[in-house]
């Protein structure tokens, strides 16, 4: 069947996330976005893993559902609209924090785990290395490539996922904290490495340029740290709906199951360009190239973002494809979309009860967002929104691209604009 | 010969050194390990069929070490015996077991084994071992005699005791003399009186006699060592040769400087280009100490999340907590959980590694299968013989240095002598820290800097204010604001 996925989240355990981010809210709120499978995060935590233990149940292979007594309680806050099943996998990302030739590494790992006794064994095994219960990401002083041994060792099922492998301080392929490839990074286990995630400030063809993540599928999720922020990125799976189903999707290369992904325009990305935040300093990689990397600012070298990085290591030219490529569609969360055409910021209460209004006259987020007729949204919610909708489907938007822990930001209507098509509405 | 590039000119002549005992006197950082492992190499020539080395280290740990770069200089296991002294000992008094007086199959005491004695007491009685050969027993001391002998049990001071008494044995003593005719020693400056007698025994009748050690890092009084035995090594063991070892190549100058002035006059010289960087910090509480230092771990190790990240050049591995007591650690535990800072906790050498051999324990060290880097906590004393990229120092106050607080006073020479081990473990940065109030003992204290810190010449320190994020639960710096 067909599903959408949301695989990297956190609890209210991990910190900087929200303290409502429990599952009863992951519930609720990948109904409203229309997501049918999502992580748990944070396994690793006792006080989370015994909430996991307490609140869910075994469903279908691999996946947990909320129990009745938790979930029924809630279904009064959904909107008839969005209600739908919604499963828990097993999931928690790691930060490790390590010298490697001298050069000090953080990147950050995701691993999903088919059964809580495969989690519990990671659990064990990390707990008696660190401290696992002050923060739902633990940090730990454990070469990636280590973590990637003690998850193969707790079970042959569970899966490894190098987490949103381009950004500059925490990953992988990183221009401050990570390597330079993959094999690097884990050597000979690169190989029981099926899939690797692009985060926000890249998309697939971004990735695409590098032959050395051929044989990985791209797979794209939230990391969101707010049950609000789940789905800004997902992963739209035709597959059995079970952990099984997933892994063959992730670790069979001629395997289909993985459709497409659901990506955030990347340019929206907190590092998709180069600079300083505090000097206010954004550069398109060639101006970086231009200045020699520094910040004329304050002197010092400017942060390397998503776009330069790809180019440094890209060895095929823009608009070639992977081996195991799948098609994507951008998007822009819809409550920017609702801020963009009130013109005003996404926090406002006026923005939150559109939301929900649209909801529950359309449905979920993603059908509102990549499914529903334009003419639906026009009647529901107006011409411009439906309009925004348009542009995103098709691209048509304008983005001052984010930097150096910056988002970048959206523009779809210019001004006027707004008017300008409420005008043409009247005519009618 | 020629000088190999590894060694310098004074390194050079300690090893080349022929024709009477010697005693080299290494600063931190001079490369002790280094010449004390080559002069080994070096002598393993003049060897006869039958002749060996022994070398004797302060722990087991050391112990291994010195075997690996060893090894590694191509010298066979079967040429060297190296162990503690309490290994050696032992290893005598089972070799020689029928000239003894030990219970036949007497075991090793471990200090976990003996009860119904006091913590004091078995430290008094300890102290009494280790620090005088003729000993006044008294009626406590004999009723622990006897409950030793009792359960067929020697402690770890009489192995060394025991094996002195084995080698009044002219006989044996002339043995292991022909046996052993090159004895070297590591960390001479911590030996105490008995192990001074066992090796004048030990060097004689042709035996040359290596020491090597550093005065200024004499810091284990408290278990019977006597420094002033580095200073009479001549006079113990005529004719000697004294060499000094003066180049430092651990840390950066202004931090050499910096000890220097600590320990009064000491001069070392900077082989290292490294930029040295020592800060000092008033906090207003060690709440507030502690949390400056997590977040500045937080800052060099390049921030733990998107909102702090920086370029990093330090890794946890690279960064040490140093503090005078254990009751100082809990503060500082609970400032890098709250920021999920990875951190362990390294304890000073326990009895156990320092006076047992393998036959006593066992390979008792946990297996580690991972590499994981962690911030180090540790006392001043367990610091002994470790560097570290960054080092904090905390609690730099009037009663912590020189300690002197109810019930605890230290001898204060050796006490200056703990902050210089301190301070010269550090390679790049060095923090000394202190607070203005306390918690300890149930006790809150007022508190005044360290008078050493006054010792260090302005110039080669950079203050850092206290800067600190307000939060509600944190009293302290609400009260800050009074200021």
């Amino acid at each position: 069947m067909k599903f959408l996925a949301d695989l990297h989240v956190h609890s209210k355990y991990s910190r900087a996330t929200a303290k409502n981010l429990d599952l009863e809210n992951l519930y609720l709120w990948a109904q409203y976005k229309g997501i049918h499978i999502v992580g748990t995060g944070d396994f690793v935590h006792p006080q989370w893993f015994k909430e996991l233990e307490d609140k869910l149940e075994s469903a279908e292979n691999g996946l947990f559902k909320l129990k009745d007594k938790f979930a029924d309680p809630l279904d009064a806050q959904i909107p008839e609209s969005c209600r739908a099943d919604v499963r828990f996998v097993l999931t928690v990302e790691i930060s490790n924090i390590y010298k490697r030739h001298d050069k000090v590494r953080k990147v950050h790992n995701l691993i999903l785990s088919p059964s809580l006794q495969a989690a519990g064994k990671i659990q064990a095994k990390l707990g008696s290395i660190g401290n696992i219960s002050s923060d739902g990401r633990p940090i730990l002083g454990l070469d990636s490539y280590d973590l990637l041994d003690i998850t193969l060792d707790a079970d042959a099922k569970n899966l490894f996922i190098p987490a949103h492998i381009w950004t500059p301080w925490f990953s992988a392929l990183g221009s401050m904290g990570g390597f330079d490839s993959m094999v690097e990074a884990f050597g000979d286990l690169t190989k029981h490495i099926f899939a690797v995630e692009t985060g926000l400030s890249s998309d697939p063809a971004m990735n695409w340029r590098l032959k050395q993540l051929d044989d990985f599928i791209l797979v794209s999720n939230s990391d969101a740290h707010s049950p609000s922020k789940l789905g800004r990125e997902a992963n739209v799976f035709d597959t059995d709906f079970s952990y099984d189903g997933i892994y063959k999707a992730l670790s069979d290369k001629d395997d289909k199951g993985l459709v497409s992904t659901l990506e955030f325009f990347p340019e929206e990305g907190k590092y998709h360009f180069d600079g300083h935040r505090n000097c206010q300093v954004r550069w398109h990689p060639k101006e970086t190239i231009k200045h020699k990397g520094i910040c004329p600012a304050c002197g010092k070298p400017v942060t390397v973002g998503v776009a330069n990085r790809v180019e440094i290591l890209a060895d095929r030219l823009e608009g070639g494809k992977s081996r195991r490529w799948r098609p994507y569609q951008n998007i822009v969360p819809l409550v920017e979309l609702i801020a963009e055409v009130k013109n005003t910021g996404t926090a406002g209460k006026a923005v939150q009860e559109a939301y929900m209004n649209i909801l529950a006259k359309l449905g979920n987020e993603f059908y509102i967002l990549l499914e529903c007729p334009i003419d639906d949204i026009k009647q529901a919610a107006g011409l411009v929104l439906a309009e925004g909708v348009n542009r995103m489907r098709q691209g048509k938007v304008e983005i001052a691209a984010g930097y150096d822990g910056e988002f970048g930001t959206i523009k779809i209507f210019n001004s006027g604009e707004r008017e300008h098509i409420e005008q043409q509405m009247s005519l009618f | 010969m020629q000088r190999p590039n590894d060694l310098n000119e004074s390194q050079w002549q300690a090893v080349c050194h022929q024709g009477s005992h010697l005693l080299i006197s290494a600063g931190p950082g001079t490369g002790k390990t280094h010449a004390l492992t080559r002069r080994i190499a070096q002598v393993i020539p003049f060897l006869k069929s039958g002749e060996k080395i022994l070398a004797v280290t302060f722990t087991n740990k050391a112990a291994c070490q010195m075997q690996d770069r060893l090894t590694a200089l191509g010298v066979r296991q079967s040429q060297v015996f190296i162990g503690t002294f309490h290994g050696f000992c032992l290893k005598l008094l089972r070799d020689y077991f029928e000239h003894t007086a030990l219970p036949k199959d007497f075991k090793v005491a471990t200090p976990e084994d003996i009860t119904g004695f006091g913590k004091e007491t078995l430290e008094r009685i300890s102290h009494m071992k280790s620090s005088q050969l003729a000993i006044d027993p008294d009626e406590e001391y004999k009723s622990y005699q006897r409950y030793l002998r009792q359960n067929l049990w020697i402690d770890f001071d009489d192995i060394l005791r025991e094996a002195l008494l084995l080698l009044e044995d002219e006989n044996i003593a002339g043995l292991l003399r022909r046996q052993y005719r090159y004895v070297f020693v590591d960390e001479y400056q911590d030996i105490n009186i008995v192990q001074n007698v066992l090796l004048k025994i030990l060097a004689r009748e042709g035996v040359l006699l290596t020491a090597i050690g550093d005065a200024n890092q004499s810091i284990y009084g408290f278990r019977g060592s006597r420094v002033e035995l580095f200073h009479r090594f001549k006079e113990d063991f005529p004719p000697s040769e004294v060499l000094t070892l003066r180049e430092n190549y651990r840390s950066a100058s202004s931090l050499l400087a910096a000890s220097g002035q600590v320990m009064g006059g000491v001069e070392l010289t900077a082989k290292l280009n490294t930029e040295g960087k020592l800060v000092m910090h008033a906090a207003v509480s060690d709440r507030a100490e502690a949390d400056y230092v997590a977040q500045q771990i937080e800052k060099l190790i390049g921030g733990l999340d998107m909102t702090t990240s920086r370029r990093a050049r330090h890794s946890l591995g690279d960064i040490v907590v140093l503090y005078r007591l254990n009751a100082q650690r809990h503060v500082l535990g609970k400032a890098l959980e709250y920021l999920g800072i990875p951190y362990q906790i390294a304890q000073k050498p326990k009895r156990a590694d320092v006076y047992s051999d393998e036959d006593v324990l066992g390979h008792n060290e946990e297996q580690v299968d991972y590499n994981v880097e962690k911030v180090s906590l540790m006392t001043l004393h367990a610091a002994k013989g470790l560097e570290f990229p960054v080092v904090f120092i905390v609690g730099c106050e009037d009663n912590l240095f020189p300690l002197d607080l109810i019930g605890m006073k230290s001898d204060s020479p050796e006490e200056r002598r703990l902050f210089y081990v301190g301070m010269t473990r550090a390679k790049e940065h060095l923090y000394l820290t202190y607070a203005r109030r306390r918690q300890l003992f149930g006790q809150t204290l007022m508190q005044n800097p360290s008078p050493y810190l006054s010792d260090i010449a302005e110039e080669l320190k950079a203050y850092e204010a206290e800067k600190r994020r307000a939060t509600k639960k944190d009293p302290d710096a609400a009260q800050m604001k009074l200021f």
